[in-house]
Order: C-alpha cells, then structure tokens, then sequence
C-alpha cells in the first residue's frame, strides 16, 4: 500500500545536498530494518499460533489411549465449568445489562464520565483477591446465615421497585432534588439501608415460615445438601468478576444506537419501554449478544475464583448448594504434580484445549458479530 | 387521545405500569454493583489496615476461677443456645499450646484492661501476651517501671548490638516464663499508650510488614520478598514484551499487506486477550519449562541432573509466560496508537524523501509513543494480578533465596521467587493457622489491589492527558 511509488523513484527524488554515496546506505538501512520488522512480527504472530499447535501436538497421544477413559474423566469438569459459568452469568446478566441500559440511556452526561471507569475498574480488581473474599468470608456467612442471603436476593429488586414507587407519590420539590438520572449515585446508601432492613428482619422470617432453619427444611424437603464452598457463592463471586466486562460493551453497542431511532419511535407514540423494548435492544441486539458471550467466556476460564470458591469436589450434581470442580481449577491444582508424558498430562492439556477452543470461538463470534454491528450502525447514521 | 380504540386501553396501562418499574431496576443495578465494589474495597481497608493497629488487651476471668489474657476478636451467637460466644487471641503458644481460646460470653465473671499487659513479638515463636516481671542482664537486674523503660531502649538498638539478656515473664494465669532477649522483635503494652503513640507503633508496622520477610510459617511478619518477587518479575516481563508487541503492531499496521489475511490475523490477536491465562499456564510449563528449560538442562547443566536447573519453574519461564499472556494488550493498544495517526503525517514525510525506516523512527514511533506506553500499562497491570499461571511456571511459598544477590551472576533467572498473589492464596488456603493468617491476608489483598488499581489509574490518566493534548493538535 505504502511502498511501490516512492521506492522506485527514490533516485529521481534525491535532493541535491544529500551526496550520492550516503544514499545507497540509506536504502540498505531501509531495507535491513524493514526486513527486521517483518521478521519480528511475523515471529511474534507464529509464536502466539505456537499456542494452539501446541495443545493439539501435545493431546494427539490421548488418540492412541481411545477416548473413553478421557470422557469419563473430563465429564465432571466439563460439568463444574458450565455450572459455575452458568451461576456467574445468571447473576452477572441481569446486573449488567440493567447498569449498561440505565447508563447509556438514562444517566446524566457528567455522572456518565464518573461511574463507565469506575465500574471498569472493578475488572482490574485480581481474581485472587475476589476469590479470598468469597472463599474464607463470604462462604462462613453464607453458610451461617443462608435465609439472610437468600431473603436479600429477592428483596434488592423489590426495594428498587420501592424506591421508584415513593419516589413517584413524592413531591415534586423533592423529585427534582433526587431525579432519576443520578439515581444510579442516591440509591446507594437506599440499598444499602434496605440491606440492613432485610438482615435484620430475617430471623423473624425464618422463624414463623421458615421452620426456624432453612438448611435443616432444604436438606429434609428436597434432599439437598449443604457444602460451604457452593455454586452459589462461585455464582457471585465471579459474577462480581464478570460483570463489567458485559457492562461495558453492552454500554457501548447501546450508546452507539442512534439517537434519532428512539426519538423517532417515541414521537410516533411509544412509551419508554416500548422504545427501550422495541427499538434500543433491537437495534443494539447484536452487541448485546457480543457482550454476554465475552462475559461467557471470561467465566469459562476463570481459574482462581473457582479455585478458591468451589470446594474442588468433582461432583455431576445440579443442586446450587453444592461445590464442583473445574477444568481450570484441575489444571492449576494437577499439572505441576503430573509427570510430563503420562496420561494425567495428556488429559490435562486437552482440558486446556477445550478451553482454548472454546473462548477463541466464543471471542471470534462476539467480534465478527460486532464488526456487523458497527457496519449497521454507519448506516443507520447516514441515513438519519 | 379520543380516538384510541377500547380494546387497547388495557394493554396499555400495563405497560405504563412498566414504564414506571424498569427505569428503577436499571438504576439498581448500577446502584448494587457501586455498593458491592464499594463494601470489597472498605472491607479490604478496614480489616487490611485495622490489622496494624495496637488492640486493647483484656483480663479475663472466668466463672471457674481460670484467668487468661488476649485480644477479642469477634463475637458469633452460639449454636442451638441463646446467647454469644467471643473468641480471644490469646497467644503463647509455647506455653499453653493454643493460641485461641472460644468463650461464652455469660461465663466471664469479670474483664479489666490493665496497664501493665504487654505483648511481645517475637520471632522463633509467635506472640507473647502478659507481663513483664524484670529484666536480667549479666548481674544487672530491672524491676517493674524501670525493667519496661529498660526493654524499650534496648529494642531501640540496632539488632546486632543488643546486649545478652533475659526477659523473666509471667503470663495472665500465673506461669512464670524466661524469654532471651534475642528473639524478641518488638514489644507494646498498648493499654498504656496513648493516641499518639498507637499511630506511630501503627505506622512503624506498616512499615515492618512492607520491609520484612514473613515469619512463622507465613501467619507473621511482612510480605517484602514477595513484593520483590512481583515487581522484578513484572519487569523482566515488560523488558521483554514491549519491543516484541510493538514490533508486531508495526508490522502489522504499516508493513504488512492490508488485505483478508492481516485482518484475520488482527481478529486473532485480539481474541487471544480472552483467552484464559491458565492456557498460557500450560503452554509456559509444557513449552518453557519441560521442553527449552529441559534442553538446556541436557546441554549446560548435566553435571547436575537429574535435579533440573532451568527445568523446573522458574523467574525466567514466568516473565516470559506472562510475556505472552499480555502479547495480545500491548499489541492491541500500539495498534490503536498508530491507526490514530493522520495518514498526511506519513505521507508528508514520504513526499520530503524520508525512507520508511526514517519515516517510522522520526514522525510515526514518537507519536504513538503515548499508546506504546499506555499498552505497557494495562500489561503490567494484567500481570502484577495474575496467579493462575504463575502456579505452573515457578511461584514458590516460600523462597530460600531471592533472585538477585551478591553472587555472581547477580540475577539468578532460574531461581523460582514469592508473589504477592499467590502468598496470598497460599497464606490462605494452605496455612496450618488460617485463623492467625487472615489479618496479614488483608493486609497483603489489600496491597495488591492497590497496587494494581494505581497501574490501572495511571493507564487512564495518561490515555486521557494525551487523547486531550492529540485533540488540540489536531
């Protein structure tokens, strides 16, 4: 693209201070460094495809071995993956998708600026230290308090719903110094409140309809178990970890939606939600898509949080209170005591491969479906 | 509105209804992920600084008769009883074998906080919690006052010009306790001091816990190898990706052939920053470890075989693990740097008859110089957080030695080292006194949080600063 023109006609360009015996160095200069760069990319970018040729080279010899015994060990990991992806993404969705929405649609500009890098900071925060929390502090309480934990679950959402119905009977003096474009700020310290609320009436609760223990009525009623490193609490903690990657993209493919679409819908008499409902998420579909599969696959492969959080028991159970083991928690806890060579290793790698395979599509996906996206978008633009 | 037909009214006064509820959801939902990152942050602060802070010490006598002396550190409610329970910290664990004592709070007959408790640091054993009866030094001999003034001065000296002394103790039930002098790190009575003195003994174990080795199995003493560890490796790691990410971004944004494939390849690397780190884990063991480092174990280092030099984890092979693991963010945030430059700018130096190497070095380099910076950035900050891969390629609990010392060839790369995040998970999970271990927990968590959250700040800001001082130029 850039080459051809100047580099044939180089001589004729040659201005007359420069004298003619610099100028072939020059060129030989040019040519060594280009050379250089190319090599060096170009071996970069093979020692990154080096990645995945060597998990294939290095799980080729499970062939051999007949692939039973690799179904029968992979099967409960592969099991605990999904579960605690699953649990991290059933919390991680509805929290960031309501935060992207309300951001990019309702925030205001200046509250905006603040709060997009703070909660990207919360990715920054090191899964270890996540993990230590879930693990060694939450998992106790939980396990101590499980009708707390659970009674807070439900009523976070119906005290959201209670703030927006007082705040709809309240004065109009008061409406205006608490609006809803900053309520993502003022309804801190109300949930927090409504937190406190719930904790403290709990054993109340717990008392007259719960039969005074929940663990004791779950485990007699359903049979369910009771482990102290469970789903559940992988399912917040990395949750936590998942939530702001979904966060910010799905902010940006809706911010990008063009203004006029939603304008137009709501001047041709559709209400907010129908606006919001109909023609954002529709529109901003796609990228929302995109979001939630890179937060999958940032699930998928999270190693420490598991680790720390799941109980590592290799179990094939569906019930939320009780632990699992994943492939990446099996890795890191297996491969340095595996001896190089034997079936363990092999059956390892392979894991790792499934990993790899599996986020690399994932991402492919997510990026392909939101280069279209962004094409869309263009085109939507000009035609507004 | 008149002419809005009956049988929609219904429908839409439902989703009026709606119209009111979901905007608050929403809201929510920013509101509750601000409060949890909120309630982590406070939490790490309060228990990880509060660790540090002189505590009262309380007598405490029970109905039995007993009396012992500790730090109360929490109160649960008993089970299948009314009423709560607290647990005290009550130290000397060579003398009574247990350091933590669970009491029912409807047994203590009676709780005092006097002045003359003091607690002993010390460094074979953990702590010691009671009184000081005298000092004995040669024939020399201080009682009372006059023995704390004296123990006070001598733990000012330097350590290797401490005098040989005994320390004659006595615990809270009564046990008579001889301790020398020289395993004793620092002493406090902190019922006695004052608000002054408790933030200066405060600081001064900030201090200690950033500049000293961990002691007792890692539930004492400081983090400062492990700190050492983390930042040298994140060095090593950033010398080496920097002008390898760079060098792919260059060639693949002004060399390459713009076409189908380079756009692939770019999709690939981006996708590769979503890869799980403990893949680049496997492939850091499998590759660098078991298949370079054990070459060169066959090649250089086979007098010393079977026990491997450079095939088994080490400085070395988790640099250049973690190298490869930010590859894809310094590549990623060089090529952003340099797709932000005016094609005039190149084209112009082109038309002044610069070649491309002049081109590049002169007008393209140091104006994505700001990116290649902030790309080195978010790497170092990806990498100071990550332990998944470490634990395959060379962490180590504990490490007999640092990396670097007076020996040649000074830097030891083949030696493994300590990390903050795994001390911490290792601290955590593998201590044989979690208990004891979780205020230093905290403490490290807290260190390494920050740590990352002040590389990740500085990345913005300089994004920021420069993106602003772009758009004037421009």
């Amino acid at each position: 693209m850039l080459c051809a023109p100047w580099f044939a006609n180089d001589n004729d360009m040659t201005s007359p201070r420069l004298t003619t015996s610099r100028q072939p160095l020059r060129l030989l200069q040019d040519r060594v460094a280009t050379g250089l760069i190319t090599a060096g990319g170009v071996g970069v970018l093979l020692a990154i495809l080096a990645i995945g040729i060597f998990l294939v080279w290095e799980t080729l010899p499970l062939l051999a071995i007949g692939d039973a015994l690799a179904l029968t060990t992979l099967t409960p990991l592969a099991w605990g993956t999904l579960k605690a992806a699953l649990s991290a993404l059933l919390f991680a969705i509805p929290v960031a998708l309501g935060a992207a929405i309300y951001s990019a649609l309702f925030m205001s500009a200046r509250l905006r600026s603040r709060i997009k890098p703070t909660l990207e900071m919360m990715e920054a925060i090191p899964g270890v230290v996540v993990g230590f929390i879930a693990g060694l502090i939450l998992a106790p309480w939980v396990e101590r308090h499980l009708a707390s934990a659970l009674v807070v679950m439900i009523w976070l959402p119906l005290s959201a719903g209670l703030a927006g119905f007082c705040w709809h009977l309240a004065k109009t003096r008061l409406r205006r110094r608490l609006p809803l474009c900053w309520a993502g700020l003022w309804l801190v310290p109300w949930l927090a409140f409504m937190v406190t609320v719930a904790l403290w009436l709990t054993p109340w609760i717990e008392q007259h309809w719960l039969g005074g223990d929940l663990r004791q009525l779950l485990y007699q009623r359903f049979g369910m178990d009771y482990a102290t490193r469970n789903a559940l609490i992988v399912g917040i903690a990395m949750g936590f970890a998942v939530i702001p990657s979904i966060y910010s993209l799905a902010e940006d493919a809706l911010a990008d939606v063009p203004k006029t679409l939603i304008e137009g819908a709501q001047a041709l008499g559709a209400s907010r939600w129908q606006a919001l409902w109909k023609v954002a998420l529709t529109a901003a579909g796609p990228g929302i898509f995109s979001a939630v599969m890179i937060g999958a696959g940032r699930a998928v492969g999270e190693t420490m949080i598991v680790l720390m959080a799941s109980g590592n028991t290799a179990l094939l159970s569906a019930n939320p209170f009780e632990g699992m083991r994943s492939m990446s928690a099996s890795i890191a806890i297996e491969l340095p005591e595996a001896a190089p060579g034997t079936q363990t290793y092999h059956l390892l790698i392979l894991a790792a491969l499934v990993l790899f395979i599996f986020t690399f599509l994932v991402n492919t996906l997510a990026e392909v479906v939101r280069h279209r996206l962004r094409r869309r978008y263009r085109q939507l633009g000009s035609m507004s | 509105m008149t002419g809005v037909p009956a049988d929609t009214a219904p429908s839409r006064r439902r989703l009026h209804w709606l119209d009111g509820l979901w905007p608050w959801l929403c809201a929510a939902s920013v509101a509750l992920s601000l409060l949890m990152l909120g309630a982590l942050l406070t939490l790490l602060l309060v228990r990880g600084l509060g660790h540090f802070w002189p505590a009262t010490l309380e007598e405490v006598t029970l109905r039995s008769g007993e009396t012992f002396a500790g730090q109360a550190v929490r109160e649960v409610a008993l089970p299948q009883q009314p009423g709560d329970e607290r647990l005290y910290f009550t130290g000397n664990r060579d003398i009574e074998s247990v350091r933590w004592r669970w009491v029912a709070i409807d047994d203590i007959a009676m709780q005092a906080q006097p002045m003359d408790l003091i607690r002993l640091e010390r460094s074979p054993w953990d702590d010691f919690i009671g009184r000081l009866v005298a000092i004995e030094q040669h024939d020399q001999r201080w009682e009372g006052d006059a023995a704390w003034q004296q123990l006070t001065s001598l733990l000012a000296l330097p350590v290797s010009q401490r005098p040989d002394s005994q320390l004659l103790l006595i615990t809270a039930s009564g046990q008579a306790v001889q301790q020398p002098l020289a395993n004793v790190v620092s002493a406090q009575a902190p019922n006695a001091m004052t608000w002054r003195q408790k933030t200066l003994a405060w600081s001064q174990s900030v201090w200690r816990f950033l500049s000293e080795g961990p002691r007792a199995a890692n539930t004492g003493g400081g983090v400062w190898p492990a700190i050492f560890g983390t930042v040298l490796m994140v060095i090593l790691m950033s010398v080496i990706v920097t002008p390898f990410g760079v060098l792919a971004a260059i060639y693949l944004n002004e060399i390459a052939h713009q076409g189908r494939l380079t756009r692939f390849v770019r999709i690939g690397v981006r996708n590769l920053a979503g890869v799980p780190s403990i893949v680049y884990g496997v492939f850091g063991l499998g590759v660098f470890v078991y298949g370079i480092g054990g070459s060169l174990d066959e090649w250089f280092f086979s007098e010393t075989l079977p026990s491997p030099t450079f095939g088994t984890g080490g400085l070395l092979w988790a640099s250049l693990t973690l190298a490869l693991l930010t590859l894809p963010v310094v590549i990623v945030a060089t090529e952003e740097g340099l797709a932000r430059i005016p094609e005039a700018q190149r084209e112009g130096a082109v038309a002044l008859g610069a070649t491309r190497l002049e081109m590049l070095t002169r007008i393209v380099l140091p104006m994505a110089a700001p990116a290649m910076l902030t790309g080195m950035i978010l790497a170092i900050a990806r990498a100071a957080g990550e332990v998944a891969p470490l634990m395959l390629v060379g962490v180590a609990k504990l490490a007999p030695q640092m990396p670097v010392d007076g020996e040649f060839p000074y830097l030891h790369l083949e030696r493994k080292f300590m990390h903050l995040g795994y001390h911490l998970f290792d601290t955590a999970f593998h201590g044989d006194d979690v208990q004891a271990a979780i205020p230093l927990v905290y403490a490290t968590a807290l260190l390494l949080v920050l740590i990352v959250l002040v590389l990740n700040l500085t990345a913005i800001f300089l994004r920021h600063y420069l993106r602003r001082q772009r758009g004037s130029e421009c």
